[in-house]
């Protein structure tokens, strides 16, 4: 039972902080980017022929997180362009199919030039015993990641003036132009920080198990089900979603089976949009 | 300070307001008056850099802002409160007076300057703004828009949805305002509200300006009369 759980806080660990890289563009921009979890295994795809080519893991997946970053930075510039000239339900729409369009091509180029690409980093050390129960060590150095990556993003939305400014575009946009916060600069910014969040977690999902080539559309599903659930726009939500999910799904998966596993979390979602539309923590605070 | 020149705005290709000239210099308070309709808000938007103008020019200390998106003319020194006031519903008080000042960090004298003006404010700092009576929320967007220590305040309707005796303090404020020196263009329904604090007034009239003068001027009108203080 104490496996069970603390085998979920981990796994939801990293669920968390796959969300909060949709959450947060979602949130900001009213774009739900499909291709996040192609922008996490061009990253891993990245790191993983860094790491072939000799160059050092930890140099090469910094470099995994500032190629995520640069993507991110490269589809707002672009891709977004005639996105952004829409409102309401139309930029949603017109965001979905431009997103999905991208994530298809960027799929078929990496299955193509790598068909059997995969990132796995190997932690050195043996399990550590946490409350008596055995972990990986990758896996604990993963939850340590996204322990501290949650709470600097945190730090970031509440008590620094961009990050202000940042939440205050995601409340009222023209509030935010009226007091000389450039709305474009400040989405260009997020994206930037979702494609880094995504290229972050192929490394850290790699600590535990390969992150292979065609693993993208999976990663969009977690990640799309943790923003739902915490509540579109939500930092903490997605963490507190990362983490309850996480141990449903460790849960399902020790009681009833691994098969059964994104069901359950699918109808969490489900669940959740009946009883909660707005999420666990989706109210106005971004 | 600010100098249109003749101003066209509207939307989807049609002009609501057309071949607009009006100045404000520093120090003053001038007034925009005019029914509902009349265009104030979209020569508001105009000049505030919300609303690409169609054509003319918009003019501020001698920079030429004419298409500048509205960021970049609040940083100039603008600051335009619209009548919907877009404040940020989920933030407190004290973080939307500290928005006020962005990119800085907002300054003590500045703060103490808005706590003076609205006592309310200080009571309320850790109150989200959305739970502020409407009154509360006006006074919140005029502070919020002082914290940028700007060189032209911009009031659309600050009476709107405020009972007769809020509007009327509003008004009190303002000239307060006034009288540290602010530099004031309020456009306003209420003409009486309006010219009690005004130096100028334009009034706008389908878009255009019709008549502008001293306050006594227009409060003497025969047509401003009729038109806009029910008195026949």
């Amino acid at each position: 039972m104490k496996a069970v759980i603390l085998d979920g806080i981990v796994l939801g660990l990293g669920l968390g902080l796959l969300g909060v890289g949709l959450t947060l563009v979602y949130g900001l921009a009213g774009v739900l980017n499909l291709a996040y979890g192609e922008i996490a295994v061009l990253a891993a795809i990245i790191v993983a022929q860094l790491i072939a080519g000799g160059v050092p893991a930890g140099l090469a997946a910094v470099i995994g997180v500032l190629a995520g970053a640069t993507a991110g930075i490269l589809i707002d510039l672009t891709l977004m362009r005639p996105v952004y000239r829409e409102r309401g339900g139309h930029r949603v729409l017109l965001g979905l199919l431009l997103t999905l369009g991208l994530a298809f091509v960027i799929e078929g180029v990496l299955t193509w030039r790598d068909p059997l690409g995969a990132l796995s980093i190997n932690v050195a050390g043996g399990p550590v015993r946490i409350l008596g129960v055995p972990l990986a060590v990758g896996s604990v150095w993963a939850s340590v990641i996204a322990v501290a990556v949650g709470a600097a993003l945190l730090v970031f939305f509440t008590a620094t003036t961009f990050g202000r400014a940042v939440r205050s575009v995601i409340q009222d946009e023209l509030g935010a132009q009226l007091v000389g916060i450039s709305p474009p600069l400040v989405r260009t910014v997020i994206f930037g920080l979702s494609g880094a969040l995504a290229g972050l977690v192929a490394v850290t999902q790699a600590m535990t198990a390969p992150v292979s080539v065609t693993a993208g559309f999976n990663l969009t599903v977690l990640a799309l089900i943790v923003s739902v659930v915490g509540g579109l726009g939500s930092v903490p939500g997605a963490f507190l979603a990362g983490v309850l999910l996480g141990i449903v799904d460790s849960a399902s998966a020790t009681y009833i089976g691994h098969y059964i596993t994104s069901i359950v979390l699918l109808g969490a979602a489900a669940l959740t949009i009946l009883v909660w539309p707005s999420g666990l923590l989706g109210s106005h605070e971004g | 300070m600010l100098e249109v020149a003749t101003l066209a705005a509207g939307y989807l290709g049609q002009r609501v307001v057309e071949d607009v000239d009006l100045a404000v210099r520093p120090g003053e308070a001038v007034a925009i008056v005019g029914s509902n309709g009349a265009g104030k808000t979209t020569l508001f938007r105009a000049i505030a850099g919300l609303l690409r103008p169609l054509s003319g020019s918009v003019v501020l200390d001698g920079r030429d802002v004419t298409r500048w998106p509205a960021h970049r003319v609040a940083k100039a020194g603008v600051a335009y409160v619209p009548a919907e006031r877009h404040l940020f519903p989920g933030m407190t008080v004290r973080t939307n007076l500290a928005l006020g000042a962005y990119p800085h960090r907002p300054d003590h004298e500045t703060l103490q300057l808005v706590f003076d003006i609205f006592p309310a404010l200080k009571e309320r700092l850790h109150q989200r703004a959305e739970t502020l009576s409407g009154g509360q929320q006006q006074m919140l967007a005029v502070g919020r828009a002082l914290m940028s220590r700007p060189r032209l305040l911009m009031l659309d309707e600050p009476s709107t949805g405020l009972a007769p005796k809020l509007a009327k303090d509003a008004f009190e404020a303002l000239r307060g305002l006034k009288q540290t020196g602010m530099t004031l263009l309020v456009a306003e329904q209420q003409v009486p509200l309006a010219l009690s604090i005004a130096d100028r007034g334009y009034v706008l009239e389908n878009g255009r300006i019709g008549l502008q003068g001293s306050p006594r001027e227009l409060d003497q009108n025969p047509e401003v009369r009729r038109a806009y203080l029910g008195i026949a």
